[in-house]
């Protein structure tokens, strides 16, 4: 039968590979079937890594993959349609690395004309690959090494580029494989968990150009064009998405979760701030001080980005969880070293939320004496010291003196002083601004992520709490976690897979995605498909980790957690031992799992999953 | 008896301070409260929803709770409580 008369709506049919250690360059075909099954984004992501990877390689082998997936959405005019997914498996958990990012390139690359973006291989010199509708190339890349994230966007968007050209990239961070390194687009926007800047380096590999103009096919207009206005309407509606992130962006959140008394601090020591110095991180705060303007993302009307100026300086940002993590996890109040921080990061390459968290780990070694000034070269680690932060992003970033440990994240870090406890990650990833003991489904949604301690892969639990109305989930309901994080995985993955933004949920759910992805593809992905579609691809991506050595002993929360309390609403709370093992289990019953987390051979027949 | 209401981001505009402190007869409710504090069509269009509910667009704490968990409108203040109104946001 002919290939191209089954392809659904809004694809290409095409994965462009490429394999770096042979220069080999090809175009293969989609298989309808996975298209079917895993639609695009990080479903067909993990589908397409998992078909490839040995999930034990090392992630720095020449084996471990690069897969960027579109979805059939991009393309469209949908709202925020526009993020492409990154799979790899991370140099910094061992484990899955699944990585969601906004901005412009990813419908750059998909009007070149294909739909997913596979690298293996490792290239023996600095190489970017240029992508357009024409050819394909491998290019060198020698001059480009060494340079910054927004140097060399610079000069691969310059005069003689291909008009439109958008660019991907590492920056020294990622060259020097750095665990957490980011991979940037349009200068601010990451692929920022995980370490995929790393896995970038470790194949040679510094950027990718795309630009092209090649159309897809919506296969039922009137369907498609019904989701798409209902949901735009929806977006005006809702005051978050119709003005608030525009005004405040993620920042103007801070001052809600420091009340609710979900905000971290010293490393996770405790949870109490002086409002006065959180006002001085705010949302307003930051729009008063330093915003230039709110900026949108590929076809978004919500418009979060912060583009600011201190001094003379410009740049993006800071959003909600890199001035936790720079800034009250390491007892940090100045919103100007933060935001400065923060553009270092950006133009580096560095994960803001796994450096912050390694940084407050450090300090808290360093207060405990664990740490001295003849290992940190002098520098005055106790926390608050807003002064050292910009100077220990370059260290890092460069592996130079204390930077080098630090490169490696806090687990690392701290396991090389002999006190692993005091690193707060899971999975060896730092968890990010929001404290696990306020709230058992955030606890348990960071415990079952499966790229580790994630505010996106774990599930954004404070709007389940408190944004709920009459839906609410009590924030201590050993009942009720289990479920919601599994329904709030769900809708996760639902949107990665979609390649839309975590924030339109603020004014709909699935339904209007449902029409405009059923209406574009002409398959059939009511609400109820893509929920299976996402427990599907749940259970692939646990597959994935089981055979990369995880188990339930790494579903769980540091020691800390379960041993120090901190006050919750004039209690003293944990999250115990026998509470993290209750919410695991019942966590791994909602998805179909047995005790131990493994998929039942039923559950992957029931799915229409296929192992290798 | 005295309550205190904190007010965030969009709330402040609406309200016109940041922080206010009102006096509450004994056994008032939060319907009471929120009817003291809305003195214009605009303010009481701002926290309802149809004149009659909560607006779901809205966070209401008591205490750093939700008020929906003291049974809303309904619920009892008691002196030295503290209230705070804060609009839906996203964090990342």
């Amino acid at each position: 039968m002919d290939k191209s008369s089954q392809l659904p709506g809004g694809y290409h049919g095409r994965i462009l590979e490429v394999d770096l250690s042979k220069g080999r360059i090809k175009s293969l075909p989609l298989n309808p079937e996975d298209l079917a099954l895993y639609l695009g984004g990080r479903g067909l992501g993990i589908r397409l890594f998992y078909d490839r990877v040995d999930p034990a390689c090392d992630p720095f082998d020449p084996e471990n993959a690069l897969v960027i997936a579109t979805s059939p959405l991009i393309g469209t005019n949908a709202p925020t349609a526009g993020r492409g997914h990154m799979v790899f498996k991370s140099p910094l958990t061992g484990g899955l690395g699944s990585s969601n990012c906004g901005g412009t390139w990813a419908p750059a690359f998909k009007a070149t004309g294909y739909d997913v973006l596979i690298i293996q291989g490792k290239a023996s010199e600095p190489v970017f690959l240029d992508i357009t509708e024409e050819k394909v190339e491998i290019k060198s890349a020698t001059d480009l090494w060494g340079l910054d994230v927004h140097q060399t966007t610079e000069i691969l968007t310059s005069q003689d580029s291909p008009p439109h050209s958008r660019v991907l990239c590492i920056g020294p961070a990622g060259e020097r494989r750095i665990r957490f390194a980011s991979v940037m687009s349009d200068r601010n926007r990451a692929y920022g968990r995980g370490g995929a800047g790393a896995v970038w380096g470790s194949k040679n590999l510094k950027a990718i150009r795309v630009a092209g103009r090649a159309k897809i096919h919506i296969h039922d207009k009137d369907q498609y064009q019904s989701g798409a206005e209902q949901a735009y309407y929806l977006l005006k509606q809702a005051p978050a998405t119709k003005r608030l992130l525009k005004e405040l962006g993620t920042l103007g959140l801070i001052e809600l979760i420091n009340l609710i008394e979900m905000l971290p601090h010293r490393n996770f020591q405790d949870n109490t701030h002086r409002d006065e110095d959180v006002e001085k991180i705010s949302g307003e705060f930051l729009a008063k001080q330093f915003l230039i303007r709110a900026g949108g993302c590929y076809l978004c009307p919500i418009a979060c980005q912060r583009h600011t100026r201190v001094n003379q300086k410009r740049g993006e940002g800071p959003e909600y969880e890199t001035t936790v993590m720079l800034g009250p996890v390491c007892d940090i109040y100045d919103l100007e070293a933060i935001t400065l921080a923060n553009y270092a990061c950006n133009e580096l390459g560095l994960d803001t939320i796994s450096f912050g968290g390694t940084l407050a780990c450090a300090m808290e070694l360093f207060e405990r004496g664990i740490l001295t000034e003849k290992d940190t070269e002098g520098f005055d680690l106790r926390f608050g010291q807003a002064q050292v932060l910009i100077s220990l992003v370059y260290r890092t970033a460069f592996r130079q003196g204390i930077g080098d440990l630090l490169a490696e994240g806090s687990f690392r870090f701290a396991s090389a002083f002999s006190h692993p406890e005091f690193s707060m990650t899971i999975k060896k990833q730092e968890i990010p601004g929001y404290e696990p003991r306020a709230s058992y489904t955030q606890a348990l949604g960071y415990m079952t992520s499966p790229t580790g301690a994630c505010h996106l892969k774990g599930g954004y639990a404070v709007s389940l709490a408190f944004f709920g109305g009459p839906k609410e989930i009590p924030r201590f309901s050993l009942l009720q976690s289990p479920l919601a994080i599994r329904n709030m995985h769900n809708l996760g993955i639902i949107q990665d897979t979609l390649g839309i933004c975590r924030f339109t949920g603020f004014a709909f759910s699935t339904d209007p995605w449902a029409r405009m992805v059923s209406g574009v593809t002409g398959l059939d992905f009511s609400t109820v498909e893509l929920e299976r579609l996402a427990n599907r691809v749940a259970t692939l991506e646990r597959l994935f980790n089981l055979e990369a050595g995880f188990g339930p002993e790494d579903d769980t929360l540091p020691k800390r957690f379960s041993l120090e309390p901190i006050i919750v609403a004039g209690e003293e709370r944990v999250i115990s031992q026998d509470l993290i093992r209750q919410l695991r289990s019942d966590y791994y019953r909602a998805r179909g799992w047995d005790e131990a987390g493994r998929p039942p051979l039923r559950l992957l027949e029931s799915l229409g999953l296929r192992k290798r | 008896m005295k309550i205190k209401v904190k007010f965030f981001a969009s709330m402040r505009q609406l309200f016109q301070t940041r922080e206010r402190e009102v006096d509450l007869p004994e056994g008032a409710c939060f319907r009471h409260l929120l009817d003291l504090l809305c003195d214009s069509a605009e303010r009481r269009e701002g926290l309802f929803d149809k004149e009659t509910k909560l607006n779901p667009n809205l966070v209401f704490l008591r205490n750093g709770q939700p008020i929906q968990s003291f049974g809303g409108l309904e619920a009892r203040l008691e002196e030295g409580d503290v209230v705070a109104i804060f609009p839906l946001l996203g964090g990342g």
